[in-house]
């Protein structure tokens, strides 16, 4: 059961990752090609920033008092 | 009373203290960088960049990213009670976070065109990078001084606050940078 919830909270990190990965090759395209689109750019940066205080930082457990 | 003589209940309420205190230091912290970046907009717009290298931008980005992936996998490695995987990813976050200060302090500043009192711009580029690559120094710091402790054997699975907030903190640093990384290196095209 331990080796499972582990397993569990690991993958969560590759996905995370891959996430990340894949949205900062998608705006490395567009400040390459589109550089004016900072809307577009400001909200992948808000997404990965989301991903980031979610799942690696843990910021519910500030909420949950665990 | 030192952490280790207390019950296993009494650190978990110590901890949820220890951890809305984190916090508050990392919005307090936040609001310095906001700072930084809402000024970058202000002065230049969503029209200008600094000159800059973007495959240099790229590298350094993925670095960091990479680098909180295995933050997180030491992190989640110690709270299983699997210190060698704890010290594994650690070891590697570690090496990732030099190798990006190497890659913005020992390359970009190198080969950027301009230095800091060329104009507001790049005074404004110089103190992000700067104020932030700061950060990750003692991002790094700090994650050697918990490492060390790990080492002497004073973190288990369930008493192992440190370890989490070395990983929030540097996790935080990632954030920022995740910002930081469109405002300097994507929007705008560089002054001609």
């Amino acid at each position: 059961m331990n080796e499972e919830q582990k397993t569990m909270a690991l993958q969560v990190g590759v996905t995370v990752l891959i996430l990340l990965a894949a949205l900062t090759i998608g705006e490395y395209f567009i400040g390459l090609f589109a550089p004016y689109w900072w809307a577009p750019l400001m909200a992948i940066a808000l997404l990965k920033a989301f991903y980031i205080v979610r799942d690696y930082m843990h910021i519910g457990r500030v909420f949950a008092g665990d | 009373m030192s952490t280790g003589t207390l019950s296993i209940a009494d650190y978990h309420k110590k901890t949820v203290t220890n951890r809305l205190g984190l916090w508050l230091f990392i919005m307090s912290d936040a609001f310095v960088f906001a700072g930084l970046f809402i000024a970058r907009f202000y002065l230049y717009g969503a029209g200008v960049r600094p000159e800059l290298s973007q495959i240099v931008g790229l590298i350094v980005t993925s670095i960091l990213v990479l680098s909180s992936f295995f933050a997180n996998r030491g992190e989640v490695s110690m709270a299983y009670g699997d210190t060698k995987g704890y010290f594994r990813n650690t070891l590697i976050t570690i090496i990732l976070g030099i190798a990006f200060l190497i890659g913005v302090v020992g390359v970009e500043w190198q080969i950027a065109p301009y230095g800091p009192d060329h104009d507001a711009l790049w005074s404004l580029f110089y103190t992000m990078t700067g104020f932030h690559a700061f950060h990750v120094l003692t991002g790094v710091i700090f994650l050697i001084i918990v490492y060390r402790n790990a080492r002497k054997g004073l973190y288990t699975a369930e008493r192992h606050f440190p370890v989490e907030a070395a990983a929030v903190y540097w996790h935080f640093v990632d954030v920022v940078w995740v910002f930081f990384y469109p405002a300097l290196y994507l929007i705008g095209l560089p002054p001609i």
